[in-house]
């Protein structure tokens, strides 16, 4: 009994607590690294004041966005304009009770070393032993690949609200661009990863990560044009230059965030940039081999190996993150046409292409 | 030939590429911004910016010969110049003088007209108050420095 | 049947939208009202005058040395290019001549002007279409300029830079060199936006075969300048009717093709090399001698009018120059080339997106300051 409400209960809400509390903090030090980063491609400096070389300014935003007025517009739907930040924001958030952090068994020792202060040592191994609790992870379930790809396009649904219930034009504007936008590159991004579905035979992200492991090869140099599309979908996802329509601030104003402010603006910001790190977790997972190091069956890069797992998902992550941010700095932005253009006529051909030649390989 | 290298040049995004090496190099040059409240720019020797009236360094006393003519080229008119007969010796002794800074065009007319050199905009640029009347500057922020004045302040000297 | 295939089709109507005052690609106050189906452009109405200061009637009330400092501040991206065009008019209405270096830095810093003036519009126009770095490189080259204008004139933006008769002063010390190294540089860093933008597929997309214009058309339009030359009309001030000393110097002027945005884009890029090769060979001529002519104190033209017509980054910059003979100007009719210009644009976005709104006031190069006056 009590092994299953520690296995159950205890251990995936301390888990959970930690991601949350994590990947707030990863958040707000994202938007820190993407000024500083901009700031220095574009030969500035970024945020310097608040703390030594602006360190301390996330805290700073946050506080003003907490401390600033809560404005409704008197015309908006004020329910759903309440509700659609917190619509998008949650769903970027429980896509990472999937994302494995880490190998299975990762906190094993760490709980044998807890719980054999509390109970007796053959409860001890059945919860140690139990993947779930010592998993680098808050949960694996066979369905993950869908968990992920169905939980995070709710989040468009807080994107759409959002720009419709502030009945204004150009949130409207941004509302509707961002819902076919979103849609379009949902399709393709979906053929990407059937491709690695395909090959890892499994819809697990554990098993997906392990499948590489056993190849000895990431699936990244297998399948280079799926890592590329998921990339650019992902791009396409989550607003990000070259395909940040819905919020063309040079166009729209703000698009569909124009007529939030303070705190609700944050949770849409909050989740845009949740939504990053959700994309490139994925990616590092489906392709970079998610805590695997580099060619992980090769003896001599043996060395690798002192890294811990976490960290090298972490580099991984950050190193896509940086590409997105790189990217944003030196691109300009398409059309709204051409984007959609470019998703149904280019890169869901490419991505459909992709899954028939890689199951004709397959089944060959 | 060149119809294959475009199109290969298509398919691997090479302009995108050229570009994003073009931005990744500069990620590590050096800086070109100045962090302005704590470093302050080094203005041009001929920078038109705050007035100032200027008086003899030797014997203390103002340059202007109240002559008006600064009043007179002024575009926006926004200096005033008032003078009055010395009985004895009978010449113009400037008695005040305001110029008046939130109209002010920084066209240096003023300073290019005056004969003795009394009014001169100097490289000081922070010219931000809390109230308009105080950009209302009489003789005395015109001699010592408006700050000085109105805050304490001593570091343009 | 027919009943069904109405109730199928839904009504839709045209959304009317106000793009400005307010709005970070209004290039300032314009404001325009756009109809819209969907994302096309049914119609667009520009509404102009939000800043509006009445510069033509304030100068009626100044005399002809007390109201240069105005023009600064009609297209104020441009003021040097300003003045030169009106002093330019006084001058030769009164009979003043110009000593050869003062005409010869004249010209260099009206050129030097075009650069900064193309930067700006590069800038703004680049941050539109969504390119940001490029915006903050061109801003980096603008201050080189800026920091020259100050050196020169004592003013960054709205410099006060010519006097009737010349100059101010003299160039200061180290100016020449700080201007051959500007000049050395700036080619590699026109390549680095080129490289940025020109061959960039997203940058082409955006701007080929958006907003086009026949040669034709823009002559009927009043256009001039570089949306002019980018549908292929040779039309160039400096070539076609040469002021102040203009003839002297060799440069092209760059001509479109397609009378697109991109071919717009290339005219102002390519006319910024051109600029460049202006000012060198100023520099290498630059004559000693006094900047400033014999003017008189008071500046008094004989009764009559006259047109000076110079071209200013943005076009044919026309003052119209009435004088009863005293010291101040009895009227004084600026043509501004991108007031004119801006009636082009309800033209210009029809049918298109309204993403490509952006980007054809981005390629007018409008200056608010200028088109209020």
């Amino acid at each position: 009994m009590i092994e299953n409400l520690i296995i159950y209960f205890l251990i995936p809400f301390i888990k959970i607590g930690a991601i949350v509390l994590i990947l707030s903090g990863a958040i707000a030090y994202l938007t820190l690294l993407e000024r500083k980063l901009i700031a220095h491609i574009q030969v500035r400096l970024g945020p310097m004041r608040v703390g030594w070389h602006g360190l301390l300014q996330p805290i700073a935003d946050g506080l003003k966005f907490v401390l600033k007025e809560d404005i409704v517009p008197s015309k908006a739907d004020a329910l759903i304009f309440t509700l659609a930040p917190m619509i998008s924001l949650i769903p970027a958030f429980v896509v990472f009770s999937v994302v494995p952090f880490g190998p299975p068994g990762m906190f094993e020792g760490l709980l044998r070393g807890i719980l054999s202060r509390f109970l007796e040592s053959a409860s001890v191994e059945r919860i140690v032993s139990n993947p779930i609790a010592s998993g680098g992870f808050v949960t694996d379930i066979n369905i993950a690949v869908l968990f992920v790809l169905s939980v995070s396009s709710v989040g468009i649904l807080g994107v759409i609200l959002g720009g419709w219930a502030s009945n204004s034009k150009y949130p409207l504007l941004g509302a509707l661009r961002s819902s076919a936008q979103m849609v379009s590159y949902e399709v393709a991004m979906g053929f990407a990863i059937i491709s690695v579905l395909l090959y890892a035979g499994s819809l697990s992200l554990v098993e997906i990560v392990q499948q590489q492991q056993a190849g000895g090869w990431w699936y990244f140099f297998i399948q280079p044009v799926a890592f590329f599309l998921l990339l650019v979908c992902g791009m396409a996802e989550t607003n990000r230059l070259p395909f940040d329509l819905p919020e063309a601030e040079t166009e729209l104003v703000g698009g569909f965030h124009t007529e939030y402010s303070g705190f609700r603006f944050s949770l849409f910001f909050l989740a845009e940039y949740a939504n990053m790190i959700t994309v490139s977790a994925l990616a590092v997972t489906l392709f970079w081999g998610g805590w695997l190091p580099p060619f992980p069956n090769v003896p001599w890069l043996g060395f690798l190996g002192i890294i811990p797992p976490v960290a090298w998902f972490l580099i991984k992550v950050f190193l896509i993150l940086y590409l997105f941010i790189w990217v944003r700095g030196t691109l300009p932005r398409f059309r709204f046409d051409q984007l959609m253009n470019y998703g149904w006529k280019v890169f869901l051909p490419i991505a459909l292409g992709h899954v028939i030649l890689y199951a004709a390989i397959l089944a060959i | 030939m060149s119809n294959t290298m475009n199109f290969l040049k298509r398919i691997f995004l090479v302009d995108i590429l050229k570009g994003l090496a073009v931005t990744f190099r500069y990620t590590f040059k050096s800086v070109y911004t100045e962090q302005y409240p704590k470093e302050k720019p080094k203005l041009a020797e001929r920078y038109k910016g705050a007035p100032r009236l200027n008086n003899d360094p030797e014997t203390g006393e103002t340059l202007c010969i109240a002559c008006d003519l600064c009043a007179q080229i002024c575009p926006e008119d926004l200096i005033v110049v008032g003078s009055q007969r010395d009985p004895e010796s009978r010449k113009k002794v400037l008695t005040h003088y305001t110029f008046d800074t939130s109209r002010c065009l920084f066209c240096g007319l003023c300073q290019e007209v005056c004969p003795t050199n009394a009014i001169e905009l100097t490289q000081d640029f922070e010219l931000a108050t809390y109230s308009r009347s105080s950009m209302l500057w009489d003789r005395e922020r015109l001699e010592k420095g408006w700050d000085r004045i109105e805050f304490g302040k001593n570091y343009h000297k | 049947m027919n009943t069904l295939e109405e109730s199928t089709v839904l009504d839709t109507k045209v959304l009317e939208m106000n793009m400005g005052p307010q709005h970070p690609s209004t290039h300032g106050v314009l404001r325009v009202k756009l109809k819209l189906d969907g994302e096309k452009v049914v119609d667009a109405e520009c509404i102009i005058g939000y800043l509006h200061r009445g510069i033509e009637k304030i100068s009626e009330n100044r005399s002809y040395i007390e109201c240069v400092p105005y023009y600064d501040r009609t297209d104020y991206i441009a003021a040097v290019a300003n003045v030169y065009g009106f002093l330019l008019g006084v001058e030769k209405m009164m009979g003043i001549e110009v000593p050869e270096r003062g005409r010869y830095i004249r010209i260099m810093m009206v050129e030097f002007n075009r650069i900064a003036s193309h930067l700006l519009w590069l800038a703004t126009h680049a941050i539109d279409i969504g390119a940001m770095t490029v915006f903050l490189y061109c801003f980096r080259e603008r201050e080189e300029i800026l920091k020259l204008f100050e050196a020169l004139f004592g003013a960054r933006l709205t410099t006060h830079a010519f006097r009737v008769g010349g100059l101010w002063k003299d160039l200061p010390p180290g100016f020449e060199q700080a201007a051959h190294k500007f000049l050395d540089e700036f080619p590699a860093r026109v390549d680095e936006y080129e490289q940025l933008l020109t061959h960039n597929r997203i940058w082409l997309a955006r701007t080929k075969g958006i907003g086009v214009i026949s040669g034709k058309e823009a002559i009927q339009w009043g256009l001039t300048g570089p949306p002019l030359r980018g549908s292929g009309v040779d039309y160039d001030l400096r070539k076609a009717r040469p002021y102040g000393g203009y003839e002297e110097f060799e440069f092209d002027v760059p001509l479109g093709e397609n009378g697109d945005t991109y071919d717009r884009y290339v005219a102002r890029i390519e006319e910024m090399r051109q600029s460049r090769l202006i000012i060198q060979q100023v520099l290498k001529r630059l004559p000693g001698g006094p900047v400033r002519g014999k003017a008189p104190k008071i500046v008094k033209p004989p009764a009559g009018e006259y047109y000076s017509g110079t071209e200013s980054p943005r076009g044919e910059l026309g003052y119209y120059i009435v004088s009863d003979g005293s010291a101040q100007p009895f009227r004084v009719k600026i043509r501004p080339p991108t007031f004119i210009g801006l009636q082009a644009l309800r033209r210009l976005v029809k049918g298109h997106l309204m993403a490509d709104v952006i980007a054809i006031i981005g390629t007018l190069d409008i200056v608010l300051g200028e088109v209020d006056r």
